[in-house]
């Protein structure tokens, strides 16, 4: 099983419509975006959250604001590579690029999105094993699917293998 | 995310997911996933609203504890501010 089943079709759908539009008149339509389609889910086992460990990945685009280069989030092409940093992070460390979701929520408590501080909680009563040392960050507005497959799929599970974690929680902004 | 998601099962490490955007989600096949109301940009929950955040996270959790695929589920939560 893949994890888009029909990549060669979308790809041609997207160079064809959406990325010819883009080269042609430098606006985004979404009227010509096709969404991803697949025609079954992969199979998994189950897991013991309580003795596993968890890594948290969000497409919020946060970073580390002294340290990391921000999102390209004024990009209409988007932005396909992934920041980490430990998830022990205070929030006053971080900051979002990302222009394509309102920040009033994240604004007012950055749990509603990023619960870090829940998920230490969680772990300290035991639903969670153990939280990974790092979370994975990257921009959720990256239209190129190819590119999503081909450069930041990859990269997060690598960044998954590197810290031997058993199981992630995605959360997409 | 929903592809992240399909591709984290297929690496053999189970992935669980909460989102708004449900239309995506069920296109893209996506395994063990949980819906809300939730506005965009609050996917966890209402802001200082912990109680709404944990249920979030802990029905999302569940979803860990059966075989994939696993019918999406659909919660109950909406913006309570």
């Amino acid at each position: 099983m893949k994890i888009l089943e029909n990549r060669e079709a979308w790809a041609e759908h997207f160079k064809a419509n959406w990325l010819a539009h883009y080269e042609e008149t430098g606006e985004t339509n979404f009227k010509l975006y096709e969404y991803v389609r697949n025609d079954e889910p992969p199979s998994g086992e189950a897991l013991d959250l309580s003795q596993s460990k968890l890594l948290f990945v969000t497409s919020s685009g946060a970073y580390l604001k002294n340290s990391q280069d921000p999102f390209d989030a004024p990009n209409p092409l988007g932005d396909y590579s992934v920041r980490t940093f430990s998830s022990a992070t205070p929030f006053s460390e971080i900051a979002f690029a990302h222009e394509h979701y309102s920040h009033e929520y994240i604004d007012q408590n950055p749990q509603s999105l990023m619960p870090l501080r829940l998920l230490e909680t969680m772990q300290a009563d035991g639903v969670i094993g153990e939280l990974a040392d790092n979370v994975v960050s990257f921009h959720g507005y990256a239209p190129d699917v190819t590119r999503v497959l081909d450069e930041t799929i990859p990269e997060i599970l690598g960044i998954a293998k590197e810290q031997q974690v058993d199981a992630a929680l995605l959360v997409p902004a | 995310m929903s592809l992240l998601n399909r591709a984290f099962e297929l690496e053999g490490i189970p992935s669980v997911m909460t989102t708004w955007r449900d239309g995506v989600a069920r296109l893209a096949k996506a395994p063990r996933v949980t819906f809300t109301k939730l506005p965009r940009g609050a996917s966890i929950g209402s802001p200082h609203d912990e109680a709404q955040q944990r249920r979030v996270l802990e029905a999302t959790f569940a979803l860990f504890n059966q075989a994939a695929p696993i019918k999406p589920v659909v919660l109950d939560e909406t913006l309570t501010e």
